[in-house]
């Protein structure tokens, strides 16, 4: 087989278990807490890393903003063996209640970005893995770490929900955050949906240092760095819970 | 809890209910439920609402009728919601659209694709249609501790049955195709109601349907009574896990 075309990637290149950071820096902060990582292949703002963690060989990629981005990743990564996707990644809180920083297990996602529409219609749903989400659970409880179970919103216009927009964006999150969805981002619905439709599993454990309704009130850089630190931990546990599941 | 608290349609006060209850579509179904549990009693009727409370092993479970389709379930999980019901169950019947699942097997629904109109008042399409992940949990656990096997899956929720039914005369059954494409297990006419109202209001739900391929199998009855054993197993695992 030739190398991926957007990934440079080959079969044996990556684990069963793939973690999916957005931010192209990320995939080796995360690589770091493998207990030994080597950089698999580079290309655009694909940075693959492969490792070993408790006798089970993990990969990062980062993808990239966007489902559109971590829509190919997937389809690539499928194609060189993954089969389960943990994204590991940040977004806006769009409830007040929720600790800053939050650490979010995503049970499902509002599909409002595209690419998970083109893989299936509208009023499909975009579901989590029911062992992904009860091995970051169960995982976050190990590491004595709180996480809350929740929904999503993915959308594609990062200046359409952000407090950084100039936009009225809690009129238009409003029908989000009065159904109790917990957070926005950009891509945890292409993941799980693609995961479904590839009969992978799919899950995403998101970080957040504020939320919307108060975006100067957020936690500090260091506190979130911390978050992202354990989010990786307790991805790292839920692979091997799933590797333990399969062999 | 005074009069101005009781629902209009399942004619409840808060208290009145478990904080689980079993909704059944068919109204024909609390009879059933009232005999599969150790003791139960009915609390009330109205229109296609009947809701029997009872105890099975220590646990107090409620059970209310919804009646068929989108609109008198979507009714029925908001004012179970209103007197504080925790977890809703449903315990309804679907029809295959999967080669694989033979009639009378069960269906344990993860999510449902929206293709009713009821939820799209409450919220735009976008959202989705999920079971409660420990509500599908628990229902797996009860069928494991029955003995019985189930499917896993997506189900797909519509409004006009006799349009996709395999016995609808003059229907579009070949509007079936793309679901069966997009690995959908099987559809019925109201599991993505009660996940939308359930998930908006912050209540746990879920569903397990039995695939009733023509109305007057003789198996069926047996089927049945299987299901409503593993949606009351269900409850009582929610109750040991402190979830109610």
């Amino acid at each position: 087989m030739e190398k991926q075309h957007h990934l440079h990637l080959l079969p044996g290149d990556i684990g069963e278990t793939v973690f999916l950071p957005g931010d192209v820096s990320r995939a080796k902060i995360i690589a770091e807490h493998f207990e030994s990582y080597k950089l698999m292949a580079s290309n655009r703002q694909y940075n693959t890393f492969t490792g070993m963690y408790k006798g089970i060989k993990v990969s990062v990629t980062s993808t990239g903003i966007g489902g559109a981005g971590a829509a190919i990743a997937i389809e690539e990564l499928v194609k060189v063996g993954a089969r389960n996707f943990i994204r590991i990644g940040t977004g806006g809180m769009i409830q007040e209640w929720l600790p800053r920083p939050g650490l979010l297990v995503i049970t499902a996602a509002v599909t409002g970005d595209g690419t998970s529409r083109e893989y299936f219609p509208v009023g499909y749903p975009s579901i989590a893995n029911l062992e992904v989400v009860e091995g970051m659970i169960a995982s976050a409880e190990e590491l004595g770490l709180v996480v809350n179970p929740g929904l999503e919103w993915s959308h594609d216009t990062f200046y359409a929900g952000s407090p950084l927009s100039e936009l009225d964006i809690l009129a238009i999150e409003k029908p989000w955050i009065d159904a109790g969805v917990l957070i926005a981002s950009q891509e945890a619905a292409t993941v799980l949906s693609i995961s479904m439709a590839r009969n992978c599993r799919g899950g995403v454990l998101l970080v957040s240092s504020g939320c919307h309704q108060a975006p100067n009130e957020g936690a500090t850089e260091e506190e979130t760095a911390q978050a992202i630190s354990d989010a990786t931990r307790i991805s790292l546990e839920t692979a091997v819970k799933l590797y333990k599941l399969d062999h | 809890m005074s009069e101005e608290h009781r629902q209009h349609h399942i004619n409840l006060l808060p208290g009145e209910a478990a904080s689980t209850v079993l909704i059944p579509d068919d109204s024909g179904r609390v009879q059933l439920f009232a005999e599969s549990m150790d003791e139960a009693e009915k609390v009330t009727q109205k229109r296609e609402y009947i809701t029997y409370t009872g105890k099975k092993g220590g646990t107090q479970i409620s059970c209310t009728s919804t009646g068929l389709g989108s609109s008198p379930t979507a009714i029925g999980a908001e004012e179970l919601v209103r007197i504080g019901t925790k977890n809703i169950i449903r315990i309804g019947t679907c029809r295959a659209i999967q080669s694989f699942v033979q009639p009378g097997d069960l269906i344990i629904a993860t999510g449902a694709v929206r293709g009713e109109r009821a939820t799209e008042e409450l919220i735009p399409i976008d959202y989705p249609a999920v079971a409660d992940f420990r509500i599908v949990r628990a229902l797996i656990e009860a069928c494991t501790r029955l003995e019985q096997p189930y499917h896993l899956g997506i189900v797909r929720t519509h409004d006009a049955l006799y349009l996709e039914a395999p016995f609808a005369a003059g229907g579009r059954p070949a509007n079936v195709q793309q679901w069966v494409d997009l690995g959908v297990l099987a559809q019925d006419n109201e599991t993505s109601a009660l996940f939308v109202v359930a998930g908006m209001q912050g209540v746990r739900a879920g569903a397990i349907l039995l695939y009733s391929a023509a109305p007057h199998d003789k198996g069926l009855e047996e089927r049945t009574r299987v299901q409503m054993a593993a949606g009351i197993e269900a409850a009582r695992i929610l109750h040991e896990k402190g979830l109610d």
